[in-house]
């Protein structure tokens, strides 16, 4: 059983109320969430210490333009826990960071939300954003996928947070400008808000109202997969689907799985040698170069694939359009499916290519 | 472009500037002088362009010489093939002047050979935008074509440094240089810039006997022109880039992503500085920004990268426009850069990849700088 609090405000206003309350009260070290920047339309992530300044977060909004997961990893312990809002994704994201070493839960009170989506760059670049929120806001209040949501997205079925201390119910709450619920999960939450001022009741999350959507986006899902037929195009299909990659290692740039301070692919181990294009240029009649175009995406599929939670973040980046992320999250749960493995599930589950069985996948081995 | 007693090889062809290239570079590949081409090619999935390494005569006549796009900068595709190893290509590269000057300053900074290098360049009509072309790349062809086929520049469709460049023809640096923007008479002239290049048209039997000063005309004046435009263009990006408040507005998109970083042909460093260690935002920054400001913005950092970048690069930036394509956020990044640089430059009275055994104005200590440095210091004295 979840404690609830109820506020009667609008959903983001209840959030940057309790988010005021937490740094106010010497709760929490600072908050980390979205914010408005410069009047015009911009905003950034933020870790914010001034209570004052929380006046401009907008901790709820679809906007993703970087991984928040990716961003707090990168964060110092302070003294107390910093107040983290994040999307679902980022948070899986987070998870598996964790069990990389790359951060630690108790340095954050993890607040996230049940997620209709975010908006692709174009659309949240100046002020587009703004104008598409009304419309945002009335389909989660319907539990629906909202329109121009992004195709990742629109395919995700982990759009219920798991490990968060602190759930705000979005989806299917039939009036967000007037109300907000908050969920507390975790002991620390319930603690942390003891004196904040909210109608206090007991409950759980009703799972069942998000039956419907997740039945559309596994639909989705199975489609976009579908379109990446790589299992039946094989090395072919790579050169297709990779043909007009320049290379530029943006999406691992963006990625937050991808937190090597210097990608395999980027040392010296994997630098082109004229000795190997002068011997393969007879061979072949030609040498598309640089070289290693598509060895760099199997590479990062084998390193980071069934670690990825379907972001999409690879995808916006990309400047030359290539749907990265359908094919690393297709890629990715295959593999991850054969250990029995979900990203992001469980902090204390193990990362499956860093366990030893003996007695493991013997289908695969020699007799 | 000062020697009048150049002349220039008529190797115009009825099919076209494409064929007449590709007659060419058949007839170079079957000399013993050359391992291979250096050429763009159309992918297989026929959406966009890569360069490739060709030896093949055959597959050569499948190449597209003046491609709708640059994806890659040639100055990067050639970096690869000759930096590192003993492998010693013999290449004819065919590439557009900008890549060509990259190419040049790459070689100052030891990270391409040039000396089994032949550069041949030709007048370049400009390029489209990447997206533009990967979003309809049937559309994306005809446009290139009108564009090719002129009169005058185009400034639609080209990318917007293109619109403004003013270094679109022959260079210094061309070893050969393929002329096509001359009078209505549409001839396609093969002009040598070097004593490399007119050995090998010598080797050829082909001999440069026309006079080339109607089209020397032309490109003067339409760099005229593209100087104008130039000047008009930076007027606006002055007020963008100008103070901390300006340049904050104008990068308030940015994700840090460093695309521009990586597509760029200058910035070449492995670790980029502000991927290191020394950059990283530590603990103690953390709590003295939020100490004085209340907030720290996440990523930290992005306008001071790009104010580093310029300083890190735009003595050697060719303005060539891969880091706009790159930006996922749509930041005109190129314009930006292209202003500081053409100022950083004259500053030193330098022009990056002009002159192969010119360094690097930071490379060298002068007791005495120029004058230029003199009044900079003096202006900042106030």
């Amino acid at each position: 059983m979840d404690q609830i609090l109820s506020i009667d405000k609008g959903a983001e206003e209840g959030v940057v109320r309790l988010l005021k309350f937490l740094l106010e009260n010497d709760k929490v070290s600072g908050v980390f969430t979205l914010r408005r920047t410069t009047g015009k339309g911009f905003f950034d992530y933020a870790l914010i210490t001034d209570p004052g300044l929380l006046e401009d977060a907008i901790p709820l909004h679809p906007f993703m333009n970087v991984n928040g997961g990716k961003i707090i990893s990168s964060l110092p312990p302070m003294k107390k826990p910093v107040a983290a809002v994040i999307r679902p994704c980022e948070l899986r994201s987070f998870i598996e960071l964790v069990k990389r070493s790359q951060g630690s839960i108790d340095d954050f009170l993890l607040i996230s939300y049940t997620c209709g989506g975010s908006f692709p760059f174009d659309k949240t670049l100046k002020d587009n954003g703004r104008k598409l929120l009304p419309g945002y806001w009335k389909a989660v209040e319907k539990g629906v996928d909202p329109d121009n949501i992004r195709q990742s997205c629109a395919s995700c079925e982990h759009f219920v947070p798991q490990n968060a201390d602190i759930t705000v119910s979005l989806l299917g709450e039939k009036d967000l400008s007037s109300k907000c619920l908050i969920y507390l999960h975790s002991e620390r939450s319930t603690a942390m808000t003891e004196e904040f001022d909210a109608e206090i009741s007991d409950g759980q999350l009703d799972m069942k109202r998000f039956e419907a959507l997740l039945e559309k986006r596994s639909e989705q899902k199975e489609k976009d997969f579908k379109e990446i037929k790589i299992e039946d195009s094989g090395l072919d299909g790579m050169i297709d689907l990779f043909g007009r990659c320049i290379g530029c290692h943006g999406c691992m740039r963006v990625c937050p799985i991808c937190q090597c301070v210097l990608c395999d692919f980027e040392s010296c181990a994997y630098d082109p040698d004229t000795s190997v294009i002068a011997n393969e240029l007879p061979v072949r009649g030609g040498v598309r170069v640089p070289t290693d175009t598509v060895l760099f995406h199997i590479g990062r599929l084998s390193h980071m694939s069934f670690s990825c939670v379907g972001c999409g973040q690879c995808t916006e980046v990309c400047p030359a359009d290539i749907p990265v992320s359908t094919l690393f999250r297709k890629t990715g749960e295959q593999v991850a499916g054969i250990f029995d493995y979900i990203p992001g599930r469980d902090v204390d589950e193990e990362i499956p290519v860093t366990i030893f069985k003996e007695d493991e996948l013997s289908e695969l081995g020699n007799d | 472009m000062t020697k009048t007693s150049i002349k220039g090889a008529d190797i115009s062809n009825k099919k076209g500037i494409t064929e007449a290239i590709l007659a060419f570079l058949e007839e170079l590949l079957s000399l013993e002088d050359f391992d291979a081409v250096l050429i763009p090619m159309r992918v297989p999935s026929e959406d966009s362009y890569a360069w490739v390494l060709v030896n093949d005569e055959n597959l050569l006549r499948e190449a597209d010489p003046v491609a709708p796009v640059m994806p890659v900068q040639g100055a990067n595709a050639l970096s690869s093939c000759s930096r590192k190893g003993e492998g010693n290509i013999r290449i004819a590269a065919l590439m557009r002047p900008c890549e060509v000057r990259a190419a040049i300053e790459l070689s100052k900074l030891n990270q391409v050979k040039l000396d089994t290098v032949t550069l041949i360049t030709y007048d370049c009509p400009g390029a489209l935008p990447l997206s533009d072309y990967i979003k309809d790349p049937v559309n994306g062809e005809k446009t290139f074509d009108s564009v090719l086929a002129g009169p005058g520049r185009d400034v639609e469709s080209v990318k917007q440094v293109c619109r403004i460049c003013d270094d679109f023809s022959m260079l210094p640096a061309s070893d050969l240089h393929f002329a096509f923007y001359s009078e209505s008479s549409g001839n396609i002239l093969l002009i040598p810039g070097s004593k490399k290049g007119s050995a090998l048209l010598k080797k050829m039997d082909i001999e440069p006997s026309v006079d080339i000063s109607s089209w020397k005309e032309n490109i003067e004046e339409l760099k005229k022109e593209q100087i104008k435009r130039r000047k008009e263009r930076f007027k606006k990006v002055k007020g963008m880039v100008e103070g901390f408040e300006s340049l904050s507005e104008t990068f308030a998109d940015c994700i840090g992503c460093h695309n521009c970083q990586s597509v760029c042909p200058v910035c070449y460093c492995r670790q980029c500085y502000f991927d290191s260690e020394t950059s990283r935002l530590d603990a103690e920054s953390v709590l003295l920004r939020t100490e004085s400001r209340g907030a720290v913005s996440l990523p930290a950092d992005r306008v001071m990268f790009h104010v580093g970048r310029m300083s890190h690069m735009s003595l050697s930036c060719v303005s060539c426009g891969l880091c706009t394509d790159a930006c996922p956020v749509s930041i005109p990044v190129a314009d930006l850069f292209s202003y500081v640089a053409d100022r950083t430059q004259d500053t030193f009275n330098y022009r990056s990849g002009k002159d192969k055994e010119e360094p690097v104005p930071l490379k060298t200590y002068r007791e005495e700088e120029e004058k230029g440095i003199n009044e900079l210091v003096k202006g900042a004295e106030g």
